[in-house]
This record gives C-alpha cells, sequence and structure tokens, in this order.
C-alpha cells in the first residue's frame, strides 16, 4: 500500500483519538503507521535533512527550540511534544510530508534505530546521568549504548556534542566529526569513574575539567557559553536570551543556535526566534486550580530536580511537589535521597503526589518544614489565592500539561 | 563519648540515592540528642579503623571494582572489625565484603572476604519492589533492588530476611541480606532506613544499647504503606 494512503488512514485513527479525547492521536497514528510499513521511519526520511537530540535531560526544550530556530527559514517537521519512541517519530515524520527539514528527540535508548533509520545529517547529544535506573539502565550501559549507535552514523554526519559530560564524550569522541559544546557545567553525580578504562576519573578543584592516566580527557570546545555569552571557534559571538528561565534552558536555547547555524540561519534570526519560547509542552506553562495560578514545571531525576530547584528559587514563595512512580516516573524513588532539597528552605512547601510519604520523609530529614495533602485541588484550597510553583514528575506534569493554558 | 558513622566512597558507591541511609541515622541520632559525627571517605582519604559504624553503598562495575581497590588497601576494614566496628552494607557494598562477585565481560572479581559469601551474575536482572520477615527482632522489611548478581552463601550463616516478594540474594534461596554479630547487609538498595526505621535503630541499638524512644511517624507510615501495597 502507498505510504500516503497508509499515513491517511492512520491520522484518521488518530483524529478520532484525539476528537475522543483518549489521547494527543500521535501514538494511535505512529503507531499504525508502522504496524503497516515497518520502515516507515526511513522512508519518511529519505530526501530529509534530519537532526536527532538525545540526552538524559532537555531534549523536549532543546527539540522544540531548534524546530524554532530552523522554521525561520524552512519548512520543518518535529515531535517536539516529547513523543520519543518509535510511533511518536514516525507521526512526527507523517505530518508535513513536503518539509524538507526534521528535527526529532530520541529516548536515549532508541538512538541506534533512530539513526539506522533516518541516517541523520547531524546528532545532538545533551547529556546522561541517572534516571528511572528499574526501567532504564546505568549510565556507562547507556554510554555504551550510544556509542555503538553513534559508529553507524553516514559519513558526513555531524555530531555536536557536551564537553562537559564525560559519558557523552566517549561516546562520541570516535566520530571524526565532532563539534563540541561546553556550557561549563562542574562535575557529574556519576562520572567518579572513567567511562573509557574504569579507573577513578580525575577532577579539577573547580569541577569544569576532567582526565584520567589513560589518555581520556575533556576536549576543548569549539563552542562556549559563559554566563549568557556565546562564543564560536571562528569568533562567533552573541548573548542569548532565552524565554524559558533557568540556566539549563539557556544552555539549551544556545544549543539551538549553533544547530541552526549549520543550516543556514543566523546565529541573530536563531535568537529572536528563541527568545520568544516562553513554555514548551506545558513546561513553564500556567494552571489556575481552585483560587490559586500556579506555574508547572517538570523534575524527574537529580539532575533535573536541582535544576529546577535553582529556577524555582526565584520564583513565588509557595510551592507544591507532586511526585508519583508509575512506570514512566521510575518506580524506584531512590534517587529522591540523592537530591538535596535545601533550596526549598524558607518557602511555603506542601506535597502531594502518589509517593508524598517517601517526599515527606526526605524532607523531614532534610529539615524542610512542609504541608501533607491528599491531591492538587487540597494544594489549592491550603494555599488560596496565591502564585505558585508546581514541581511534578513525568506523569503528574503530563496529566496537569494538559490544562495549561496555550 | 561521640558515636562515628563512616561513609564509605559515597562518590562511586552511591548510584541508589545511598547517601540517604547516613543522613537518616544521623538525623535519628540528631533527635535523640546522641553526640555523633559522621565522616564521608573520599577516594584519596584513609579509611579510620576506630568508627562505630561503617556504612558502604551500591554502585556500577567499574565503581564497585575501583571501590575494592581502595577499601582493600592496608586492611583497613578487616581492622576495624576487629577493633569492633560494625557494618551496614547494600548491594555492591554487600558484594565487596564476599570472596567473589562478578563484573563486566564476564569477569569474576575477588572481594574482601570479610564475610563467606559470593557473588555470581544472573540470568536476569532482579528489578523491584522487595519484601522479606526479617530474622531479627523488628518488624517487616520493605525496600526496592536492582541488582545483576546472585550471592549464596559459603559458610553457615543467617539472612537478614525471608523473602516475601522479590529476588533478594537469589539462586531459589529466598533470603535478603546477612546478619552477623557486626555485619547487617542487604539487597534493599538505596535509603532502606528510611522505610524501614526498626532497622535502623536496631543497627543503632547494637552499639548503642537501648535507644530513648523517637517519634517521628512519618517513617512507619512510610514503611505500613509500602508493605501493605507490595502484599
Amino acid at each position: 500500500m502507498k505510504l500516503r494512503l497508509i499515513i491517511g488512514i492512520a491520522s484518521f485513527f488518530g483524529a478520532i483519538s484525539r476528537l475522543t479525547k483518549r489521547g494527543s492521536g500521535v501514538m494511535v497514528t505512529g503507531r499504525i503507521i508502522l504496524r503497516m510499513q515497518p520502515d516507515a521511519v526511513s522512508a519518511l526520511s529519505k530526501n530529509r535533512k534530519v537532526i536527532l537530540v538525545s540526552g538524559t535531560n532537555g531534549k523536549t526544550t532543546t527539540t522544540s527550540l531548534i524546530f524554532s530556530a530552523l522554521s525561520i527559514n524552512s519548512n520543518v517537521v518535529s515531535n517536539y511534544t516529547g513523543a520519543n519512541l518509535f510511533a511518536g517519530l514516525a507521526a512526527a515524520l507523517s505530518k508535513n510530508l513536503s518539509a524538507p527539514m526534521a528535527v526529532l528527540e530520541v529516548d536515549e535508548m532508541v538512538m541506534a534505530w533512530a539513526i539506522k533509520q533516518t541516517n541523520p545529517e547531524m546528532v545532538v547529544l545533551l547529556n546522561l546521568g541517572r534516571d528511572q535506573l528499574d526501567r532504564l539502565s546505568e549510565v556507562r550501559f547507556v554510554a555504551q549504548k550510544w556509542k555503538d549507535a553513534l559508529a553507524t552514523l553516514p559519513k558526513q554526519c555531524l555530531i555536536l556534542a557536551d564537553a562537559d559530560d564525560p559519558f557523552v564524550v566517549w561516546a562520541a569522541l570516535d566520530w571524526n566529526n565532532v563539534l563540541w559544546f561546553s556550557s561549563g557545567a562542574c562535575g557529574h553525580i556519576d562520572a567518579s569513574t572513567c567511562p573509557s578504562c574504569g579507573v577513578i576519573l580525575q577532577w579539577s578543584q573547580d569541577k569544569t575539567h576532567y582526565s584520567c592516566r589513560c589518555g581520556f580527557a575533556k576536549p576543548n570546545a569549539q563552542w562556549v557559553l559563559s554566563a549568557d555569552e556565546l562564543r564560536g571557534h571562528q569568533g562567533q559571538a552573541v548573548k542569548v536570551v532565552s524565554g524559558i528561565p533557568g540556566r539549563a534552558a539557556l544552555s539549551n536555547a544556545a544549543r539551538a543556535v549553533v544547530v541552526a547555524s549549520y543550516f543556514g540561519v543566523s546565529l541573530q534570526d536563531s535568537l529572536a526566534a528563541i527568545a520568544k519560547v516562553t513554555s514548551v509542552d506545558g513546561r513553564f506553562g500556567k494552571l489556575k486550580i481552585g483560587n490559586t495560578d500556579f506555574r508547572l514545571l517538570l523534575s524527574k531525576n537529580p539532575a533535573s530536580w536541582r535544576e529546577t530547584l535553582a529556577t524555582s528559587a526565584s520564583g513565588p514563595k509557595c510551592v507544591l511537589l507532586v511526585v508519583n512512580a508509575n512506570t514512566q516516573d521510575g518506580k524506584d524513588t531512590s534517587w529522591l535521597w540523592d537530591v538535596d532539597f535545601a533550596p526549598l528552605k524558607q518557602r511555603y512547601v506542601v506535597v502531594t503526589g502518589d509517593r508524598r510519604l517517601d517526599v515527606s520523609a526526605r524532607l523531614t530529614v532534610n529539615e524542610i518544614a512542609h504541608h501533607l495533602v491528599a491531591n492538587e485541588n487540597a494544594a489549592a484550597t491550603l494555599l488560596g489565592e496565591v502564585e505558585a510553583d508546581l514541581i511534578a514528575s513525568y506523569t503528574a506534569f503530563h496529566r496537569l500539561a494538559k490544562s495549561v493554558s496555550r | 563519648m561521640t558515636f562515628t558513622i563512616v561513609h564509605l566512597l559515597p562518590e562511586l558507591l552511591g548510584t541508589y540515592g545511598d547517601r540517604g541511609n547516613v543522613e537518616i541515622l544521623s538525623w535519628r541520632l540528631k533527635a535523640r540528642e546522641v553526640p555523633h559525627e559522621v565522616v564521608s571517605i573520599g577516594v584519596g582519604d584513609s579509611i579510620p579503623t576506630s568508627a562505630d559504624l561503617y556504612l558502604i553503598g551500591g554502585g556500577e562495575d567499574d565503581a564497585q571494582i575501583a571501590a575494592l581497590e581502595i577499601l582493600g588497601k592496608k586492611d583497613s576494614l578487616r581492622i576495624a572489625l576487629r577493633e569492633g566496628a560494625h557494618f551496614f552494607a547494600v548491594c555492591a557494598g554487600f558484594q565487596i565484603l564476599g570472596t567473589q562477585f562478578p563484573a563486566s565481560g564476564d569477569r569474576i572479581v575477588q572481594g574482601l572476604g570479610l564475610v563467606g559469601i559470593e557473588t555470581v551474575s544472573a540470568k536476569h536482572r532482579s528489578v523491584g519492589e522487595i519484601l522479606s520477615r526479617p530474622t531479627v527482632p523488628i518488624e517487616m522489611l520493605t525496600g526496592f533492588e536492582n541488582h545483576g548478581g546472585q550471592t549464596r552463601f559459603l559458610d553457615d550463616l543467617q539472612p537478614l530476611g525471608y523473602v516475601l516478594s522479590g529476588i533478594g540474594n537469589g539462586q531459589g534461596s529466598n533470603v535478603d541480606g546477612l546478619v552477623t554479630s557486626q555485619i547487617v547487609a542487604t539487597y534493599m538498595h538505596g535509603p532502606a532506613f528510611a522505610r524501614n526505621p526498626e532497622l535502623a535503630d536496631w543497627i543503632l541499638s547494637r552499639k548503642l544499647g537501648v535507644l530513648p524512644s523517637l517519634s517521628a511517624p512519618i517513617f512507619n507510615q512510610l514503611h505500613d504503606e509500602r508493605v501493605s501495597k507490595t502484599k
């Protein structure tokens, strides 16, 4: 059957799913396409410039920002709503068959398949850290998977990889066409041993540089983000402004600017487009529950919690934490103890979610005063007519993001 | 007298929130006004041999081997045991105490040999909630396990618990961990003491004697919730 007809059928069922409010329709569309034509992603990637984006944190935001920048000059398809497994990629590529470019967020464990199917022009590697260890794998194992997958890239492919992250560097360093990016991130909770040889990795006093006696070391970055200034290896220098708050968002914005520049979009044009993006798929969106005006933040593993707590610190005094442990959250809540919740001291903290007792135990030991409530509605009743940050784990976030005013 | 807790190599053996156990013990001692200190031993530090309680957490293969090299130096842990120290070891830390454990590439690594156990690779990784009936006088034990090893006793050892749900030491043993007069070990990784306040207090009391009562109902509520959800 012709691929266009398959896409038509799949989109029809996707629309029914959306109209009957069973879901966004993306997964239904993608699954039907792949069921009817298993090599559809490969077929839909032909004659397109494909960019793949992967990493533990920041995939959705970075993909969305790259999409915004590239859209200045071209039609682009993307899965920037976070559907980053097989069906999500198929659905994204089926959206506009005449679009010459695609920017795809890819789950870390789907990279090998995505590379094989799409023959990418560029791969953006953000970071690797502990995340849902019960469902995914320990970090070194994921890095090995990446390393193996990257060895199958088409020859002309360019990798933009994070020089600050030893696991990303180890995965990418065998490739002969790598651009290293550094935002000056310090240390790495999982990189106490060398990813290459396994002995203790030596970190500089300020934790911005690492090296090993085997020769593995932090590479010199061609693109460096220092405070808000992005400098390139050919003398480029621009101030990066992100519409999304936080250090991580600024760093992702800088990466998006760099990526777009390799596809003919000027740094200034990219920056202007990116600065207008203030919310991605519900992140930092506004949500009213009862009389409380919430700002919605996603947090899903120790690295992202640290980042989110730092970003939220300049936000409203009240904060609601919602933590679940469903399959997509990771069923193991041990990671709570890898997060220092001290930035919540002096704030008015309310806790809910399926695993609120785990959070409460953690906060108790962290000496953070807090209130436990049954659900978000009870939290809103307690908080009343105020502004508050709502920091949620994956499944709670996606449930609440549906109500974000867009 | 100050009760000294040594946290061994948290950068290497701390993959699953293991530092939580140290924080919880410290919090429980502080709440009871028991003078204590926590000494965190990094990769370049020498290991004290005169502390009261040593905690060893879990970690990935390379980190486990790197930790073994450091812990094996100068026989510090054996000396500490001889001096009367107590140990609490979790997952990779549990395996290190034995005679051997598996590493990547089908390697077998010689452990510290402080207890008569050996660990081999399991066909399938053991991942999920674990519930066990303790062999010591405390309430039911609840935790989360995530390990690729199976541990068997080479000597006549006492397990920490009889597994009601989950895998634990594996090999059809239906037991988790071990208890000796000075060592408690388990596959309940991460902050086992968050879910099992009686285990935390029992380990402390083995060294400190009877502890004053402590009202911290959140830990008991968490324990009861996890037990009832796992049954």
